[in-house]
């Protein structure tokens, strides 16, 4: 019996030893800024996800079919796989999984690749879809979960993933298996909210992807609530003022593209919208105006206002 | 019966084709040419008429490799319409290096489940349930 112990003992020391000259590093907990503890509570869960168990391959739909539940969409797994799911690989692609948040009315947000980013998105009830390799580079086993809760003290998380509800995992090990996704993340919201932890061009980016894919009206709200908490964001207000022009609210539309060459002045596009704009609001000396000064700008939108300013 | 219809169909007529005229002439109230978001977002835009043109065979490409893939030939469609532009060139540039999450532990071989249970006990992966 001693012996045996001995034995089992001497074995997972050589295993230890193996796995220490394999890798360098460990799994510690990731640093998070000084901030994090002021900026979010000290634990939260997201009680209402709902958990969509994955079968097989299927843990992007099934992550996909949670994140939509919470913004009030409602897919089942067998109706998103088709939509998102690919056979040949064996498993869903992130591109798709942004798609298919898009094709369902919610606007996928790619948030920061920092652990404080999550938390953020957690506390503010938004529950955070991930993709995890859960194995190592040379042999991947990648994965999506949904990240529903945290505790700072203990530094753990939880997530929905694959089969298991309420997965507790600490927050080391969930950093080394995100880590080797390059930290992908993303949120997925109705039109009008924004996420928690900032927003930049790359918002405004993915309100006009969801904007080719559901319409002007529809996206409206989401630019409207992005030019209003970030009004120095020139893109905001240019996709705010084009929605605008869409649904018919010229003078509106006007006043956007305004702001957009007030925070911009070197915005051709914004100049070229707001001449257009106001041309069809009969404003025709302040379209001249501003007709010309896109004219002005060099850039590949140059000989498109020139051509409308000889209309 | 006839001789009614005869009076009161041109009425009818009238009356849906004034019906719908204010919906036909509305759209000219909306300014012509303007730059859409999307091509302001696209970073290059010396070459957007350019991209433009590549960004549609890129769709077709795309597709191809959906259904070449398994993908329901039915669906394919809309799914390559939700992608973004963007999206759209990344796919078509590396589709088959792109990480599809799966997570399925069938076929690891005897050799990696030790390796990979031993990392797993270090808490540098989470391949195995029980190691938690």
């Amino acid at each position: 019996m001693r012996y045996r112990s001995m034995k089992s003992a001497r074995w997972s020391g050589a295993l230890l030893f193996l796995a220490a000259a394999l890798l360098s590093g460990c799994a510690t907990t990731p640093p998070l800024s000084e901030d994090t503890h002021s900026a979010v509570p000290e634990r939260h869960l997201i009680e209402e996800v709902p958990f969509h168990g994955q079968r097989d391959y299927q843990c992007g739909p099934a992550t996909l079919a949670m994140v939509l539940d919470q913004g009030g969409r409602t897919a089942s797994v067998d109706e998103l796989i088709p939509q998102v799911f690919l056979p040949g690989r064996e498993g869903s692609v992130q591109p798709e999984m942004l798609a298919t948040v898009r094709r369902h009315g919610l606007i996928p947000f790619v948030i920061p690749g920092r652990l404080d980013a999550v938390l953020q998105e957690v506390a503010a009830d938004r529950p955070v879809a991930v993709l995890q390799n859960l194995s190592l580079p040379w042999w991947p086993m990648w994965h999506y979960a949904v990240v529903i809760g945290y505790d700072l003290d203990d530094e753990r998380l939880v997530l929905h993933s694959g089969e298991t509800p309420r997965m507790d995992v600490s927050m080391g090990r969930f950093d080394a298996t995100w880590a080797r996704s390059d930290r992908w993340a993303f949120v997925a919201l109705p039109p009008g909210e924004l996420p928690a932890s900032g927003v930049d061009r790359e918002s405004a980016k993915a309100i006009s992807a969801f904007e080719s894919v559901q319409g002007a009206d529809t996206a409206l709200p989401a630019w409207q609530a992005l030019a209003d908490r970030e009004p120095s964001l020139a893109l905001a207000q240019f996709g705010l003022g084009n929605a605008l022009a869409a649904t018919r609210d010229l003078r509106e539309a006007a006043r956007a593209f305004g702001r957009a060459v007030d925070v911009d002045p070197e915005f051709a596009a914004a100049w070229l919208n707001l001449g257009l704009v106001l041309r069809s609001l009969d404003r025709t000396e302040e379209a001249e105006d501003a007709l010309r000064r896109a004219a002005e700008i060099p850039g590949p939108l140059q000989e498109r206002a020139r051509e409308q300013r000889a209309r | 019966m006839k001789r009614v219809a005869r009076i009161v169909s041109p009425f009818v007529i009238a009356s849906f084709t004034v019906g719908s005229m204010p919906a036909m002439a509305t759209p000219s109230a909306v300014a012509d040419g303007l730059v859409t978001t999307q091509e302001a977002v696209s970073a290059d835009q010396a070459s957007a008429d350019r991209e433009r043109i590549v960004e549609l065979l890129s769709r077709d490409e795309v597709r191809d490799q959906l259904i070449a893939q398994g993908a329901d030939p039915a669906q394919v469609e809309e799914r390559v319409a939700a992608l973004s532009d963007q999206e759209v060139r990344e796919m078509n540039e590396r589709l088959d290096q792109m990480p599809a999450g799966a997570s399925s532990v069938v076929g690891v071989l005897f050799a990696v489940f030790v390796i990979l249970l031993v990392t797993d006990l270090l808490g540098l992966t989470n391949v195995f349930p029980f190691t938690r």
